[in-house]
C-alpha cells in the first residue's frame, strides 16, 4: 500500500468516525457538559475560597480534561460493532490507518472539550494571568493528543468485550498520568517563569512512544477482533 | 520448568532469604535514620524484581507476538502478577520507611511513590483485562499488546528522581561514588540475590499453574463438545416388535 492510499483511508475512517458523532452527539453534547458540571461541582466541595480556587483551577482543568477526555476517546460511537469490524477487514482497510483514522477523530474532539472547558475554568475559578500562557495551549494539544491516543489503543485492546465499559477507565486513567503530571508541571514552571521544554519533551516523547506502538500493533489487535 | 528444578530453586530461595535476613540483622544502622533503614533490604530488591518482572512480561509479550508460543504468554502473565505483587510490596515498605523518617505514610510531592502507584495500577488493569477475556488466544494477543505499552510506565519510575523534585533519594547504588557503607551495600546485593531467587520461584510455579489451567479448559472445551449426531438416540427395536 501506498502512502497516498494510506492517508486516504485515514481521512475516511476519521470521516466516518465525526459523521457518526454528529449524529449522536455524544462527545459535544453529553461528555462536554457534564464536564462542566464536574468543574462546577468542585467549588461546592472544597468551598467557595478564592484564592484557593485561582491556584487549583489549572489543575482542576486538567484533572477534568483527563477524566472526562477519555470518555471522549473511548466513546461509544467510536467501537465498532462486528459487522462494522468485518466489513473494514473486507475492504481491506489497513489496520493501521483505523488506528491513526479514529486518534484523529478523537484528537479533534478532544481539542473542542479543551476549548469549551478552558474559559469555563476561567470564568469559574479566576486562575489570573498566568506569564508565557500561549505555552498552554501547546500543552493542551499534546494533553489531547496524548488521551486519544491512549484512548484509541485501550478501545483497540478492550474492544468486543462485555466488560469494555468499566475495563477501558482502568486501563486508560493510570496510563495517561504521566501526561497528567507533566502537564501540570508546566503550569507550575510558567508560574514561576522557570524552563518547560523538559516536561514538554516529556510529552512529546509519551506521544511518540504510544504513537508507534499504537502503529505497530494494529494489525495483531485487528485480527483478535475478528 | 521441571518440578525438580523448581524445587532446587524454592530450597535455595528459602536458604537465600535466611542468609539476607541475618546479613540485614547484622549490617550496621544508618547514621541518621537508626534500625529504620534496614526496611531497605526489602524495599530496594522489592522494586527492582519488580522492574524485571515487567521486563519479562514486555519481553513474554514481543515473542508472543512474534512465535505465537503458548509458554511465552504463559510466563508474560505470571512475571506480571509477581511484579504487582513486588510493585504492592515496594510501596507498602515504602510507606512503613515513611512514616518514621518522613513524618507521614504518603507524600504527594514524591515522584517516585506517585509513579510506582501508577505502575502497579497500570499492571493491575493488565491483570484485569486478562481475566476478561475466555479466548487464550484473544487473551495472549491483547495482553501482549498491553505488556508493551504498559513498559513505558517503568523507565518514567525510575528516572523520576532526576525528573522531578523529589523527597525520594536519588540514584545511589549504581552511581560510581556510591555513598553507602560496604557492608550496607553487601546486605543489600545479598537481599537483592534472594529475592531474585524468591521471584524465580514465584514466577516458575505460577507459569507451571497457568500449564495446567490451560490444559484443564482444554480438556473442559472438548468435554462440552457436542459430537454431530449425538442427540440422535438408537431405536429401541424391542418396544417397537413389541407393538407390532
Amino acid at each position: 500500500m501506498n502512502g497516498q492510499t494510506f492517508w486516504r483511508q485515514v481521512k475516511e475512517i476519521a470521516r466516518k468516525d465525526l459523521l457518526i458523532e454528529g449524529r449522536a452527539g455524544e462527545a459535544l453534547f453529553i461528555t462536554i457538559p457534564f464536564g462542566a458540571v464536574a468543574l462546577m461541582l468542585i467549588p461546592l466541595a472544597i468551598g467557595t475560597d478564592k484564592p484557593l480556587l485561582a491556584q487549583v483551577g489549572p489543575g482542576m482543568f486538567l484533572a477534568v480534561a483527563l477524566l472526562f477526555g477519555m470518555l471522549v476517546a473511548f466513546r461509544q460511537t467510536a467501537a465498532d460493532s462486528t459487522p462494522q469490524r468485518e466489513l473494514l477487514t473486507l475492504l481491506g482497510t489497513d489496520p493501521a490507518a483505523q488506528f491513526v483514522g479514529r486518534m484523529a477523530t478523537s484528537t479533534l474532539l478532544l481539542l473542542v472539550f479543551e476549548a469549551v472547558l478552558a474559559p469555563v475554568t476561567i470564568i469559574l475559578y479566576n486562575p489570573g494571568r498566568i506569564p508565557g500562557w500561549p505555552w498552554l495551549l501547546l500543552v493542551m494539544f499534546l494533553l489531547a493528543l496524548g488521551l486519544s491516543l491512549v484512548g484509541t489503543l485501550a478501545g483497540s485492546v478492550t474492544a468486543g468485550l462485555r466488560t469494555r465499559n468499566t475495563l477501558t477507565p482502568l486501563l486508560v486513567a493510570p496510563l495517561s498520568m504521566p501526561l497528567l503530571l507533566a502537564s501540570a508541571q508546566v503550569v507550575e514552571a510558567l508560574r514561576e517563569e522557570a524552563s518547560i521544554l523538559l516536561w514538554i519533551a516529556l510529552l512529546a516523547t509519551m506521544n511518540l512512544a504510544i504513537a508507534v506502538i499504537g502503529v505497530l500493533t494494529a494489525r495483531p489487535l485487528e485480527e483478535s477482533s475478528r | 520448568m521441571r518440578k525438580r528444578s523448581l524445587i532446587v530453586i524454592n530450597l535455595l530461595a528459602v536458604l537465600a532469604i535466611g542468609t539476607g535476613f541475618t546479613f540485614a540483622v547484622l549490617a550496621p544502622s544508618e547514621r541518621t535514620q537508626g534500625d529504620f533503614a534496614k526496611i531497605m533490604f526489602v524495599h530496594v530488591p522489592s522494586a527492582w524484581l519488580a522492574f524485571l518482572a515487567f521486563g519479562v512480561t514486555l519481553v513474554g509479550g514481543v515473542v508472543w507476538l512474534v512465535k505465537k508460543s503458548p509458554l511465552a504468554d504463559r510466563i508474560a502473565a505470571s512475571s506480571a502478577e509477581v511484579g504487582v505483587f513486588f510493585t504492592g510490596l515496594a510501596l507498602v515498605t515504602g510507606m512503613i520507611w515513611g512514616y518514621p523518617v518522613w513524618g507521614t505514610f504518603w507524600d504527594w510531592g514524591d515522584a517516585r511513590m506517585m509513579s510506582t502507584a501508577i505502575m502497579f495500577f497500570v499492571y493491575v488493569g493488565y491483570l484485569a483485562l486478562r481475566r476478561s477475556i475466555p479466548d487464550p488466544e484473544t487473551r495472549a494477543r491483547r495482553s501482549a499488546v498491553l505488556g508493551i505499552i504498559a513498559f513505558v510506565q517503568v523507565p518514567l519510575v525510575y528516572f523520576s528522581v532526576t525528573l522531578f523534585r523529589t523527597l525520594h533519594q536519588g540514584t545511589t547504588v549504581v552511581r560510581p561514588d556510591a555513598p553507602i557503607d560496604p557492608e550496607f551495600l553487601r546486605a543489600l546485593m545479598i537481599n537483592l540475590g534472594a529475592f531474585t531467587l524468591v521471584y524465580l520461584a514465584f514466577t516458575g510455579w505460577r507459569t507451571r499453574l497457568a500449564r495446567m489451567e490451560d490444559e484443564l479448559e482444554e480438556a473442559e472445551a472438548v468435554s462440552d463438545f457436542e459430537i454431530a449426531g449425538s442427540g440422535i438416540t438408537a431405536p429401541r427395536l424391542g418396544e417397537v416388535t413389541g407393538d407390532v
